[in-house]
């Protein structure tokens, strides 16, 4: 096979990382679920992020509404301002923002946390101690993160309307009942349910990436960082590719 | 703090985080399904289009602008004939009535298409489910479409022939001369004040020859007297009359005289007539000697009666200018050697 070196790292990863999510799939259905340990990761991955989420959130409603009010101006369109902003947001900008951050903060932190305990051989202790590691570590932290990401996504999409809202009252004066009805008359379930469930996927990706390359991280600490920057890297791209085929699924399903 | 007191506060706050995303999900979802009516309770109306321009299931129904339900279900009963069924909310029942109108609008410009149910003013009983509402058909922005392009074609023919117009005025080249011409104001502006003029002088005429007419009327003046004067028509009528009995009379006289010339022509030729004898005989002559010289006192008095007619009232002024202009004409000759 004259296959170049780096189509075949890649390809030899791509290998790896299904075999990976296989396993997680196969050790997810075993019984003896780690509820305690699921419980704190989902509180450390979804509560605690919930700040910074909230933040880029706001700032992104605000900003986009801002930033289209002179063009809605020009069409004469300003007061569906608060429609397009809110259809803007619920379908696109809120899940795939929110994931992006959600990568940079949990992907990270998964895959140095996984990393260390791998370089320190504290896997192979837990191994020996009788404990399941993919089980206690992995499975916990990809499901915690693919059930936590919705929810940080539901609670910024809401903080990225009212900044929307804000956004809205810089310029021109509209209540906050009559903004608010103006975005829900314009959305529909075909607005929500997809950018909801795709969501899922974002934060499925998020976790199985961090957790892969914390897992099989190595060379001491510098693989340590290694391993906590590619699975960011690898993350954010995968959120964008599963945009890319949520929207051709939804498109090919005429659900848009 | 104990770990598990830590433990069960960060459990708490966990909660409390995916409890409010999920309220967040479920109020949307809510208010979505509000907004097409899929909560509370309903009942359908439907309406009956020959072309529903767009609209889908879910768009709006208003009663008189008051949202009042959702489009539940477009289909197509024939190849003419679309029923729309309208999910209407229960607390329309005591409001529309049998014969609301259903129209098909549009929301702005070009937004949503949506249902309108306009209140007709005439009774009628309350429409209730799965009644059939009676239609009106919209202007569409089609229909508006169609006519503007009628409209064009016209503009469009009659800027054709303006074109035509202006350039036939464009290439000809009298009248550009015409209006290149300094000196045709001038004339135009003379002709109009001599027309003025003359315009002044007829209408004194006019009002001078109505005076005229008034006075003749009236009988004023030598013209009036003529015409008014009914003694001297008689007159006139009489003496016209005694002309054409005098003209009856020469007429008899001529036939007269020529059976006398025939007779006489016939007797002289013949013999034995009078003529014939006359003619022959030499008293007879001498007879008609002094037959002869009695015609010439005839004449005389014929003379002496022209005389007379001189002196009627009627012809003596002729007579009398006659007279004049000989004496004039006989002074005129003496004075001039």
């Amino acid at each position: 096979m004259n296959l170049s070196p780096n189509l075949k790292s890649f390809l030899n990863e791509a290998g790896d990382i299904a075999r990976f999510t296989g396993r997680f799939f196969s050790q997810t259905i075993r019984p003896r679920f780690e509820w305690n340990e699921f419980i704190r990761q989902c509180f450390v991955i979804g509560y605690l992020s919930l700040p910074l989420v909230g933040l880029t959130a706001f700032i992104m409603g605000l900003v986009l509404t801002m930033q289209l009010r002179p063009s809605m101006v020009d069409y004469g369109v300003e007061s569906q301002l608060p429609a397009i902003v809110g259809i803007a947001i619920v379908r696109e900008i809120g899940p795939v923002i929110t994931a992006l951050i959600f990568a940079g903060k949990i992907g990270s932190s998964i895959g140095a946390e996984l990393g260390s305990m791998k370089v320190t051989e504290q896997i192979d202790a837990m191994e020996v101690s009788g404990t399941n590691p993919f089980k206690y570590l992995v499975v916990t932290r990809v499901l915690a993160a693919t059930f936590m990401l919705p929810v940080l996504v539901l609670l910024g999409d809401s903080i990225s309307l009212y900044g929307s809202y804000l956004g809205v009252n810089v310029k021109g004066s509209t209540s906050f009942y009559l903004f608010w009805m103006q975005v829900f008359d314009n959305l529909s379930f075909s607005d929500v349910l997809p950018a909801f469930v795709k969501s899922f996927f974002f934060g499925f990706a998020v976790g199985i990436v961090g957790c892969y390359k914390g897992y099989n991280s190595m060379k001491g600490t510098e693989g340590v960082g290694r391993s906590a920057n590619s699975a960011v890297v690898l993350s954010s791209i995968l959120i964008f590719i599963i945009d890319l085929l949520a929207v051709q699924i939804t498109d090919a399903l005429g659900i848009n | 703090m104990t770990m598990k007191e830590r433990k069960a506060i960060n459990n708490v706050k966990l909660g409390f985080f995916v409890v409010a995303g999920l309220a967040f999900l479920v109020l949307v979802l809510y208010m979505i399904g509000r907004d097409q009516s899929m909560f509370g309770s309903n009942y359908t109306l439907k309406a009956r289009f020959d072309h529903v321009q767009g609209l889908v299931s879910g768009n709006n129904v208003r009663y008189a602008g008051i949202e009042a339900g959702t489009v539940k279900k477009v289909s197509i009963l024939n190849d003419t004939v679309i029923e729309v069924t309208m999910l209407i909310e229960k607390r329309m029942l005591n409001i529309i009535r049998k014969n609301a109108l259903v129209s098909i609008g549009t929301e702005g410009l070009v937004g949503n298409k949506v249902v309108n149910i306009t209140p007709a003013h005439e009774p009628a009983d309350f429409a209730v489910e799965g009644d059939i509402l009676p239609t009106r058909r919209s202007v569409s922005t089609d229909d508006m479409l169609n006519t503007l392009e009628e409209t064009n074609k016209d503009i469009a023919f009659i800027a054709r022939e303006l074109k035509t117009t202006v350039t036939r005025i464009n290439n000809s080249s009298a009248l550009w001369n015409m209006l290149s011409d300094s000196g045709i104001p001038n004339d135009i502006r003379s002709s109009v004040h001599q027309i003025r003029q003359a315009t002044g002088k007829a209408n004194l005429m006019v009002n001078d020859l109505h005076e005229l007419v008034r006075d003749v009327k009236e009988g004023k003046g030598s013209v009036g007297a003529l015409l008014t004067d009914t003694a001297f028509a008689y007159n006139l009528n009489q003496l016209m009359m005694q002309y054409q009995q005098v003209g009856v009379q020469a007429d008899s006289l001529a036939k007269e005289m020529q059976a006398m010339v025939s007779s006489i022509r016939q007797d002289v030729n013949q013999g034995p007539g009078p003529v014939h004898s006359l003619l022959k005989d030499k008293s007879i002559s001498d007879k008609l000697q002094q037959s002869l010289d009695n015609i010439q006192k005839g004449t005389d008095g014929f003379n002496q009666n022209m005389e007379a007619l001189k002196h009627n009232f009627l012809f003596r002024g002729y007579f009398r200018k006659l007279e004049k202009k000989q004496r004039k004409a006989a002074a005129e000759n003496a004075a001039t050697p």
